[in-house]
């Protein structure tokens, strides 16, 4: 008996062992491949572990293209429209949050809608935003793609700040309002400070899920704003293809989505299905 | 003055500033918001619905001309490549989603039996679902590579030099499988997440009273488990499959829709349509297509939500 729950923990660890080695390989090979020479990521059989681990390709890339402003500026556009469309949404969302945990405004189906416009595709709103951007002129902007994000974060962001507000208990607020303080007042100095977890979880999953955002930079930049997803495939695409350089923006683009996987443990179930499910 | 007047003026006065306080506040905390949401989703989106029913190709002219409800029958009824994408599409979403529920399923019931390492563990399996689906593509790409990649280069081992694998993504029997495996590779996690969470909220009393009882494994597992998962694992695979509708950053960067258009997604489709063809309100309307497909699997999921345990 003890021997077979012996074998069973084994295989338990056997198997998670493996199916953990698929789910990081792709991420590992990017990440060997960023400090691969051509003539060890174009060989046959393939370099798993290169020869030297140099930072040639990562300076390459940030230079590239010829322009000389590729993956710097990407960087720079990604962090950009990332900060700013996280900033705006968590500002707004946080209010409106706020306010329809504690006095119930518009009820369900306000919440409910406000939920549904995150799950339009985002290849129905390109166009009229599109339209709508090339007639202001914001073409080729930061802050049109700062409003494109803001469209999926908001919602996000009210859905994950009403879950945390509404576990809140409402005495220290009502505590503050019969002292005397104003409604915004009980908001900024009791109920903000009481969910600041929560509120940095909330900014931490809108700023990935912007910085990772590809259709709306895609559609809506041509040459004065380049994020990092739209580098990768713009590479890609060329007639060489520069899997040293790609591999070095890629690993650099995945950096804050590994850091937030690390860090954010207690919230990604909540962050992940906006707090159908709480962990 | 005496003291009981000044006392009941400044009740009647709190009374009033309350009143003004509970009807206008709440509304402009949400204001903000609000005029945010609209200006970006709801003018959009009637200015589509405008757009659905002129013909607008930018391509000819820069005119418009109301045609009804033509582009509609167009797509609907002319349109042979448009259910091709609809259909790469589904078999994306039910294949993809299938396989990622039944791996994700397994995983999440072998983590469910680690004690201290599961944390972390959990973190590491999530990383491909934080990751950009672009950057996820490029990885795919470098390892589906049929000459340098080190997928082909493994089954050539395994098989002792037999087989050397496949064209991956130029391969037009194979390519769509090969998609489907990166969004597998991408959201299995996801789900095993969402599977792991439901499977720590059974309450531990169930399992100890069938332990009394005497039940088997299987019996526990067919009749406690299941059922206890079967809300959470709905709502997972909703949001799985309103994602996988609108798959569309690693066919970009993987097959560009081909070879052919075996792996043309619907919103691929879109894309092209709108932004390489530029028939403007033939785009609008198919828009407005997959905008009521994606409402009534939202709408199940709203349902289905409501329902959960905590939120009334």
């Amino acid at each position: 008996m003890k021997n077979e729950t012996n074998w069973k923990k084994a295989a338990r660890v056997i198997i998670l062992i493996i199916a953990l080695l698929f789910f990081l390989f792709p991420v590992v090979w990017m990440f060997l491949t960023s400090f691969k020479t051509e003539a060890e990521y174009f060989s046959y059989p393939p370099v798993f572990i290169p020869h030297h681990f140099g930072i040639e390709n990562y300076l390459n890339a940030l230079a590239m293209p010829p322009d000389g402003r590729g993956g710097l500026q990407g960087l720079r556009d990604s962090i950009i429209i990332a900060s700013g469309s996280t900033f705006v949404s968590v500002v707004t969302g946080a209010l409106a949050a706020y306010s329809i945990a504690r006095y119930k405004v518009g009820g369900d189906n306000f919440s409910f809608w406000i939920l549904s416009t995150r799950m339009f595709p985002p290849v129905a709103t390109a166009l009229p935003l599109f339209l709508l951007f090339k007639t202001v002129k914001l073409l080729d902007t930061h802050l049109a793609l700062i409003i494109a994000n803001t469209i999926f974060a908001l919602p996000f962001v009210i859905w994950l700040l009403k879950g945390f507000f509404e576990e809140l208990p409402a005495e220290l607020e009502e505590a503050a309002l019969i002292d005397g303080c104003t409604p915004l007042g009980a908001f900024t100095h009791v109920a903000l400070p009481l969910v600041t977890p929560g509120l940095v979880a909330t900014a931490l999953f809108a700023f990935v899920f912007a910085w990772n955002e590809f259709m709306f930079a895609l559609l809506f930049t041509r040459r004065n704003v380049r994020t990092l997803t739209i580098i990768v495939p713009s590479l890609v695409g060329g007639h060489e293809i520069l899997w040293g350089e790609i591999a070095a923006i890629g690993t650099i683009a995945v950096i804050p989505g590994i850091i937030l996987a690390l860090v954010l443990q207690r919230y990604l179930i909540r962050g992940l299905t906006m707090g159908a499910v709480k962990g | 003055m005496s003291g009981a007047m000044l006392d009941a003026q400044n009740h009647t006065k709190r009374l009033f500033s309350d009143k003004f306080r509970k009807r206008s506040v709440p509304l402009l905390f949400v204001l903000p918001a609000l005029i945010l949401l609209l200006a970006i989703t709801i003018f959009p989106l009637l200015y589509e619905l405008r757009l659905a029913f002129v013909s607008w190709e930018l391509t000819v002219s820069t005119k418009a001309t109301f045609v009804g409800l033509q582009n509609f029958k167009d797509i609907l009824f002319h349109d042979a490549r448009f259910w091709s994408s609809l259909k790469v599409t589904l078999i994306l979403m039910i294949g993809g989603v299938s396989i990622e529920l039944i791996i994700g399923t397994v995983l999440a019931l072998l983590l469910n039996g680690l004690k201290r390492s599961r944390t972390f563990l959990l973190s590491l399996f999530l990383i491909p679902v934080l990751i950009a689906p672009v950057v996820a593509g490029f990885q795919f790409r470098m390892i589906y590579h049929d000459q340098y990649g080190p997928l082909n280069y493994i089954i050539g081992l395994l098989t002792l030099g037999h087989w050397h694998g496949f064209a991956w993504i130029a391969d037009p029997h194979i390519a769509l499988f090969a998609i489907m495996m990166t969004d597998v590779w991408q959201w299995t996690p996801f789900l095993m997440l969402i599977i792991l969470a439901g499977l720590q909220a059974i309450p531990v009393e169930l399992y100890e009273a069938a332990e009394v009882d005497g039940a088997t494994e299987a019996q526990v597992f067919w009749r406690i488990t299941t059922p206890m998962l079967i809300p959470v694992i709905i709502i997972g695979v909703l949001i799985r499959a309103m994602d996988s509708f609108k798959l569309f950053d690693i066919i970009y960067l993987l097959t560009g829709g081909g070879p052919g258009d075996t792996t043309e997604t619907i919103s691929y489709y879109t894309y092209l349509q709108g932004f390489k063809f530029f028939s403007l309100g033939y785009t609008a309307a198919m828009a407005f297509i997959q905008l009521i497909i994606i409402t009534v699997i939202a709408q199940l999921f709203l349902r289905v939500q409501q329902r959960q345990p905590g939120n009334e």
